[in-house]
């Protein structure tokens, strides 16, 4: 029974293209959303957007939002997916700092000027990780032995945050990492753990059973001030240790481009009710995120101004 | 330990729990058929269904799908050549010809049988040392993986026959050429994608072996015209006793393989089920059986798979490590309980980790109490005359394909390769090479880089891993040894004769 209803989600997949509607006044998605998930089934981006789409059912009665996972190419192939999509109504996407290292890359077709902020509302930070018999105890011991030493450090991926924050450790200390690329951060806490790597940059939901366990010490966090939650409360940032970073990876929403004010305006106003749902509530604390809300076009600003940092970070070297 | 047990067959035991079980593995046969459809995302789909149960119920039946679609994607394996589920891809080589023989009911009640016999190995051996178990292999690295990924490759000239090496290594090759499709991990450049998106990530394997194996025969089929529907007696059906004794050396080594292979974080049911086929046919009396319906051709792999899906639970359970990417969701899906995964969750929720574990008993027992006796059934279907399936093979493929990602690229990559299938068929080319080769090749490329960063370009890294160095050793007399076996003997019987 429940196997079927299996196959009735994913043949429903095939047959559903519902259009949006235009009735008088408000503007309401007829038919089911989609909201397109650019990440596998179990990680980060995942949770994120299921959490979202629980959410945003539970905000805006009535409405249907079915997540769906189209991996592949660092995120590309979802948000390529979406560009193909114009001026429907009915699709979201579930994004994060892709969206504009993507671009960066040179690889890809889109531009975050392709598809229409929603919402950024909840930030993820970083921590830094190391196995608990390695000799560095803080941020700067790492930095200081980079500099006479090689230091592996994990990548997960050629365009994911830590990629982007050992880059700016890099720019403004003068040291080199070695990097050894890895295809998730879930990969990257055996090889932590093993020792096949030295440090590790990862998100606190992703470690914070290994850190209470005492297999693996924090070093120091990547966001702008301390985490508020008594897991992390006591790691220093990497400011505080005299490495002046500090990058998170925002979580939100985004709708295709080239929608209208209604259709603009009602993804606002449910992207605001999302917030106050126990759904959103539970995936933030579950998961250690920090709540910060953004919408429309203070979420636009945002992107620009992220863009703009990145941009110096992610340039190749000619 | 003993007490531990107790009490987790204690938890898993209530009705409610035996029943979610039951819908579990139900639910995990019927994703395992559907061919595109895998465990990953049904689970990942039928979470949420899951939410207001109590966490043990929830996790029961989660876990009950993952490993009841290890049984599953054997069926249509079996009968119609197309794998429901990556890991079934070599069952479908030996499965496939014994269903053209006749013999569809053994095949498919020797995968449960091997699937549960390896199930209950591979869970006592969990039950008795995970922790331990997990530690010693997260010492298992790029440069250990690099030295399986070539052990793997090794195998190749297991799945061609013996007139065909040459075609097999080719095929291999051209898999691994394959493999080199899409973004590469050191620099994050693409490669061979000209410009298209849904290349950057690679081909697709699930949706390659659709292709190939499910389509190319389908078109094969159809232009050798006609083909006689399998009538088989009920009582040929069942498997024999001889069969059954032909199989007790390849259950075991399958569950060994599969264990030792699913507790290393990342390295899947895939890689096991291919590695146990290789090493069955080196080792077999029947050599030249396989691929002409060898029944320990599907024995081994599948009881590989079902060993390395419950050994995928190992670096779960014990550290909070993903084994794979069904154990992933399922990670996702205990902090969604709010329950902390990591290391110290023996400790911390002992009912509940012995609970789950005592449901994989109780889960497996139901499948093979399912499987044993839908096995003959399952055969009959092949009493259907083919003009009939055809459809519904390409159907269902199709559709399968588009349903893993909703993604017309996949369909596209299932017609494109049936087209290479049919002609590989035609021109008599092995096609399990390929796959190997696609799958090892990815795979292999990957450790390379990663040993290669890890010693800062430097490989002789390796040299310093003694336990990368003994798997390297061991490809290498797989490689040479029967070559240089036969020279020894041939040079003892020289000198026999030169003495006479």
């Amino acid at each position: 029974m429940r196997a079927l209803l299996a196959a009735v989600l994913l043949l429903g997949a095939v047959a559903c293209g519902a259009d949006a509607g235009t009735a008088d006044g408000a503007w309401k998605p007829r038919g089911d959303v989609r909201m397109i998930v650019p990440f596998a089934a179990g990680g980060g981006s995942d949770l994120a957007g299921r959490a979202l789409a629980a959410a945003l059912e539970k905000a805006q009665p009535g409405l249907t939002v079915t997540v769906e996972n189209r991996d592949g190419g660092s995120g590309a192939v979802g948000y390529s997916g979406l560009l193909g999509k114009k001026g429907n109504g009915n699709y979201l996407i579930a994004t994060e700092n892709a969206i504009l290292s993507l671009p960066l890359s040179g690889q890809v077709s889109f531009t975050r000027e392709d598809f229409t902020p929603v919402a950024k509302l909840a930030e993820d930070g970083g921590i830094l990780v190391v196995k608990q018999d390695s000799p560095y105890k803080s941020c700067t011991d790492v930095v200081n032995a980079a500099k006479s030493a090689r230091v592996t450090v994990g990548m997960s991926g050629a365009y994911g945050v830590d990629n982007v924050i050992f880059t700016m450790i890099e720019q403004k200390t003068g040291v080199t990492f070695q990097r050894v690329p890895f295809e998730s951060g879930g990969e990257l806490v055996p090889a932590v753990l093993g020792g096949q790597i030295q440090v590790a940059l990862l998100n606190p939901g992703e470690v914070v059973g290994q850190l209470r366990s005492g297999d693996l010490r924090g070093l120091c966090v990547t966001t702008d001030e301390r985490y508020t939650y008594p897991e992390f409360s006591s790691l220093a940032t990497a400011k505080e240790q005299g490495i002046d970073v500090s990058y998170v990876q925002f979580r939100g929403i985004l709708a295709a481009g080239g929608l209208d004010e209604r259709e603009r305006a009602y993804w606002e106003a449910a992207a605001k009710g999302v917030a106050r749902t126990a759904e959103f509530q539970k995936w933030l604390k579950d998961n250690y995120l920090r709540q910060a809300e953004l919408y429309g076009d203070d979420f636009r600003t945002y992107l620009g101004q992220v863009d703009t940092a990145l941009a110096p970070v992610l340039k190749k070297p000619s | 330990m003993l007490d531990n047990l107790i009490m987790g067959f204690g938890a898993a035991l209530t009705p409610v729990n035996l029943l979610w079980c039951f819908v579990g593995v139900l639910a995990g046969t019927v994703i395992g058929l559907l061919p595109g459809l895998g465990s990953t995302t049904g689970v990942a789909v039928l979470l949420p269904l899951t939410l207001s149960f109590e966490p043990l119920t929830a996790l029961i039946m989660l876990a009950g799908i993952y490993y009841g679609a290890q049984y599953g994607g054997t069926i249509t394996s079996v009968l119609i050549s197309t794998p429901g589920e990556a890991a079934s891809v070599v069952t479908a080589i030996d499965g496939y010809q014994m269903a053209r023989r006749g013999r569809a009911g053994a095949a498919l009640s020797i995968a449960a049988i091997g699937s549960f016999v390896a199930a209950i190995v591979s869970l006592v051996l969990l039950m008795a040392m995970a922790p331990p178990f997990a530690r010693l292999a997260l010492g298992f690295g790029p440069p250990e993986n690099l030295a399986v990924m070539v052990l793997g490759l090794t195998t190749i000239v297991s799945f061609s026959s013996a007139g065909a090496r040459l075609r097999g290594l080719a095929m291999a090759v051209l898999g691994i050429l394959l493999a080199t499709v899409g973004v590469d991990a050191a620099t994050g450049l693409p490669r061979y994608t000209f410009g298209d998106v849904d290349l950057l990530s690679g081909l697709p394997f699930v949706q390659v072996m659709i292709g190939l194996f499910a389509v190319g025969e389908v078109l094969f089929q159809i232009r050798q015209g006609a083909a006689e529907p399998i009538r088989a007696r009920f009582k040929d059906l069942m498997i024999t006793r001889a069969e059954l004794s032909r199989s007790k050396g390849a259950i075991a080594r399958g569950s060994v393989i599969g264990y030792l292979l699913g507790c290393l974080p990342g390295a899947g049911s895939t890689l096991a089920s291919f590695l146990a086929y290789g090493v069955e046919k080196r080792v077999s009396r029947h050599k030249d059986e396989f691929g002409h319906g060898a029944i320990e051709g599907v024995a081994a792999p599948e009881s590989a798979n079902n060993a390395a899906a419950n050994a995928n639970f190992v670096p779960t359970l014990a550290l909070g490590i993903p084994g794979g990417a069904t154990t992933a969701v399922l990670l996702g899906a205990f902090m969604m309980y709010g329950i902390q995964p990591g290391p110290l969750l023996f400790d911390e929720q002992p009912e509940l980790v012995w609970g789950l574990l005592a449901s994989f008993f109780i889960g497996n027992v139901l499948l093979l109490v399912l499987n044993l006796p839908l096995a003959p059934m399952f055969a009959q279907l092949l009493r259907i005359p083919y003009g009939y399936m055809y459809p519904l093979i390409l159907v269902t493929s199709f559709v399968g394909a588009y349903s893993i990602d909703n993604n017309m690229f996949s369909v596209w990559v299932v017609f494109v390769f049936g087209l290479v299938g049919y002609f590989m068929k035609k021109f008599d080319l092995p096609m399990a090479p390929l796959v190997l080769g696609l799958v090892v090749g990815a795979l292999f490329e990957k450790a390379l880089v990663q040993t290669s960063a890890m010693g800062g370009g430097d490989l002789t890294i390796i040299l310093t891993r003694p336990v990368a160095l003994a798997v390297f050793l061991l490809a290498a007399l797989l490689l040479a040894g029967p070559s240089l076996l036969r020279l020894v003997s041939r040079n003892v019987r020289h000198e026999e004769k030169e003495g006479v």
